[in-house]
């Protein structure tokens, strides 16, 4: 069994690294070795343990996604198990009606519950999520055991069995098929989202919401997305555990349940496509061999593998975060990203001629309370040129720099990107007419690819649903998107590493990974927060080059720097702020010698 | 010179691979100011942060005679040194008078008695802390939080303190009222080590300075010919260090 927990993270259409020929013949061979378990004289409780894990990873490969990797926490999985089993043995015996008919109605039941609590949920912020799910999971506990319709806690019983083209299905080497086809086309189907431009978006909202933002991502209505593709995975797992069982009760969908999916979770890897197959494999067997052994050891009955589960889970969380797929990981090929040369470039802007206003701020002004962080700044950024925005510590340089992003809505006057009113917007918005930044602290998803995180930047010049790219429909623009974020990294300098993690840079590396990532969002203006922060000289004087090149292709460039050698060295125009307010703006050669600016900075003239 | 209260030779910070600090010489009178200035990103916070355990850091430092080698963060208070930090780090949601006794934890811990007599120093440098002493710390305008924050590092009964930027972000009226308490402290045997980008009025207050730029300490001297120098300004403003010390050599 232990064997089969690696099919699902065969490597899916990513083009292995060479030399790991062997390995991936491997891979394959588990797979038809697991495909043929069935037809092999093994016991029967054999083939029903495997059976029950294949429905546990279903669920749990729904947590990979929600939890592992969008980082959102969910404790009531069992109960959309529930919703799907309930539905198909209520509709199958009420009304008749084929499994296959009924598979879809507890799909939607599933989808159209977990869409409202996520879209309630999702807009808060805290801790909102875990405890609705909670809330969600006791409530439905309950309404199970007490509907008459539903059998109360009895259940409903003498469920049909599922037929297929005239073959049954009803013994448990039939359902193992029916089982494990499903968990590899869902893990087919995560591996593929993952690879994909909505995946590396899902990949973004744990603890990157702010970038993906400015990237053009509706991350609202992402995580919602995420929370409803778990709960239907949840779904299809309590539709095939109806159909195994051919009775449902509630007991199985209580909260106890779902506690048990997320230890799964921790114990197989909480990222990882595999971990879910590793985590439920390892689970389940464990649990079984402990309620045989442990009474024994204690000389009485009780469920003391609850015991030895937390144990577990505490020492896996203080010695194995990661879970234990790692150690299982490394024995199979690497997945690399291919990049394809011929593909077809995306669409780029219309250039804006040089000279041309791109960036117009006018007045504007922010109130936190009492205080006026920013009071009435003015200023313009025109193609072709570089503006710099400095100021003393606490000038208000960073929160003006919200403000045009859409990070900040101005509590007064106005800002325009090429004619059109941008303040108040969204930062998503804002990004989509033109407008690419980068952040003081770096932001990258330290565990994915230089490349990938470039990718990210193409985010909102193509359109790929979430469905087109489970199923793989997404080839030809995908292909598009990262040979543009290759490009940007040929532009930076970064090329060779493109396929190494982002959080194993330098920092001055990933600054220019920063940089690439605007660049392929193909911006008309650039915003730079503190880009020589942290960087050597020879890396400064590297990002100064690239800046000139980019203002000399018709670029506009508006940055925030401390490192004043830098600014005046790159800079035609340079505003100052102090305590919210513009003192001077000129270029270089007047801001060096402008006696407020001295003042500003050295303090009043003795 | 007397034999030095503070004294740190060849001192480094390092973030990882990127050098934030190196080099760095820097005596201390007992009872004097000394200031170290620079432009934003220069390492000021940097040494202080390193000097005070709160970064690893290499070469020596000597307080009172003593190395601090291997010291935390802790002992170095024990031994009679304080920071302000930066960014404050009042507890918003607790009255002036707790936060002011925080900063007397440690010797409260050694079951000295109860220090009114440190509360009542600090409230007479202080008065507008003593009259709110009972209000929540984050409900205090700038220039008292900065106050509070002074007084509370004076609890610990330092004989160094460390001053990180107390003039970020005040209208400079309250600079000049906050730095003038912080000069009369020699007086009371409190040596200050005051770090800010605010050049000039430092300069006024200190008895010694020294400029930091990129990491090192590229000048230093008396506090009053250092106020003269020009090169502090090109420094601030980004002129090339060729172009400045060819600048600050025409001129001397």
């Amino acid at each position: 069994m232990t064997q089969k927990s690696v099919s699902p993270a065969a490597p899916v259409g990513a083009s292995p690294v060479p030399g790991a020929g062997s390995r991936r013949l491997a891979a394959g061979a588990l797979v038809l070795l697991a495909a043929a378990l069935p037809l092999a004289p093994v016991p029967d409780l054999f083939i029903t343990q495997a059976n029950y894990v294949g429905l546990y990873a279903l669920v749990v490969l729904g947590l990979v996604l929600l939890t592992g990797i969008a980082g959102l926490t969910s404790f009531g999985q069992a109960a959309f198990v529930g919703i799907g089993a309930y539905a198909t043995a209520y509709c199958t015996l009420t009304f008749g009606w084929s499994p296959w008919i009924t598979l879809f109605v507890g799909l939607g039941a599933t989808g159209v519950s977990a869409w409202l609590i996520g879209t309630i949920t999702m807009r808060m912020s805290g801790h909102y999520l875990p405890l609705a799910t909670i809330a969600w999971s006791i409530a439905l506990y309950y309404l199970f055991g007490s509907v008459e319709a539903l059998g109360k806690y009895d259940g409903l019983s003498d469920l049909p069995s599922i037929g297929l083209l005239g073959w049954d299905l009803g013994g448990s080497r039939a359902m193992y098929a029916l089982i494990w086809l499903s968990v590899g086309l869902s893990a087919w189907g995560a591996l593929n989202l993952l690879d994909s431009r909505p995946g590396r978006a899902i990949r973004a909202l744990h603890g990157g919401v702010q970038m993906a933002e400015a990237m053009g991502v509706d991350t609202a209505r992402l995580k919602v997305t995420v929370f409803v593709i778990a709960a239907l995975l949840a779904s299809v797992s309590g539709w095939l555990f109806a159909h195994l069982q051919r009775a449902v009760n509630p007991t199985p969908f209580g909260l106890e349940a779902s506690l048990k999916y997320v230890i799964m979770l921790v114990a197989g890897g909480m990222s990882q496509v595999g971990g879910a197959v590793l985590g439920s494999s390892v689970m389940t067997l464990l649990q079984d061999q402990l309620q045989v052994l442990l009474p024994r050891v204690f000389g009485s009955a009780g469920n003391f593998e609850v015991i030895v589960f937390g144990l577990v889970l505490v020492l896996l969380l203080r010695f194995a975060p990661g879970g234990m797929w790692p150690a299982v990981g490394r024995w199979l090929p690497t997945r690399r990203i291919a990049v394809v040369p011929e593909a077809k470039a995306l669409a780029r802007r219309t250039p804006v001629p040089a000279g041309e206003v791109l960036l117009q701020v006018r007045g504007v002004q922010k109130r936190f309370g009492g205080l006026l962080a920013v009071d009435g700044v003015d200023l313009n950024v025109k193609a072709g040129e570089i503006v710099g925005l400095i100021g003393p510590n606490g000038a208000g340089k960073s929160t003006t720099f919200n403000l045009i992003t859409g990070v900040l809505p101005p509590s007064g006057g106005e800002v325009q990107l090429r004619g059109q009113r941008i303040d108040g917007q969204a930062a998503r918005a804002i990004s989509r007419l033109g407008l690419a930044r980068t952040f003081q602290h770096v932001k990258l998803i330290a565990d994915m690819s230089v490349l990938e995180n470039v990718a990210l930047g193409a985010y909102q010049r193509a359109r790929v649903g979430v469905v087109a790219a489970v199923l793989r429909r997404d080839r030809r623009i995908e292909a598009s998107m990262l040979q543009e974020a290759q490009r940007a990294l040929h532009r930076v300098g970064l090329a060779e590493l493109m396929h190494r993690p982002a959080g194993s840079l330098a920092l001055g590396q990933q600054r220019l990974v920063e940089i690439a990532r605007a660049l392929c969002c193909d911006p008309a203006l650039l915003l730079l927060d503190e880009p020589a922060a942290g960087l050597r000289a020879f890396e400064k004087q590297a990002l100064a080059v690239l800046l000139s090149e980019l203002r000399d292709e018709g670029m506009g460039i508006l940055l925030v720097e401390h490192d004043m050698e830098f600014v005046m060295k790159l800079t035609d125009h340079i505003v100052v702020m102090v305590f919210g307010r513009k003192i001077a703006e000129g270029s270089p050669q007047v801001i060096q010698t402008h006696p407020a600016v001295l003042e500003a900075y050295l303090g009043a003239a003795p | 010179m007397n034999a030095p209260l503070f004294q740190i030779k060849n001192f480094g910070v390092c973030y990882g691979q990127v050098s934030a600090l190196q080099d760095a010489d820097l005596v201390m009178a007992p009872g004097s100011v000394v200031t170290v200035i620079g432009p934003n990103g220069a390492g000021k916070s940097t040494l202080l942060n390193g000097l005070m355990g709160l970064l690893p850091s290499t070469g020596e430092v000597i307080f009172d005679g003593q190395s601090l080698a291997g010291m935390g963060t802790e002992e170095r208070v024990m031994a009679g040194i304080s920071l302000v930090p930066e960014r404050r780090e009042l507890f918003a949601d607790m009255p002036v008078i707790d936060n002011l006794l925080l900063g007397s934890f440690r010797r409260h811990r050694l079951r000295e008695k109860t220090p009114t007599d440190q509360l009542d120093w600090v409230y007479d440098l202080f008065p507008r802390l003593k009259e709110r002493s009972s209000q929540l710390a984050g409900t205090l305008s700038g220039g008292e939080r900065q106050m509070l924050a002074v007084g509370r590092a004076l609890m610990g009964k330092p004989r160094l303190l460390m001053l990180d930027e107390p003039s970020l972000g005040l209208a400079p009226r309250i600079v000049q009222e906050m730095l003038d308490v912080i000069g009369g402290l020699r007086v009371h045997g409190v040596s200050t080590l005051l770090v800010e980008q605010n050049a000039r009025a430092a300069l006024a207050l200190a008895d010694h300075g020294y400029v930091l730029e990129n990491g090192r300490i590229v000048l230093q001297g008396p506090a009053g010919e250092l106020a003269n120098n020009p090169r502090i300004a090109q420094s601030y403003m980004g002129m090339t260090t060729s172009d400045a010390v060819a600048a600050a050599d025409a001129t001397n």
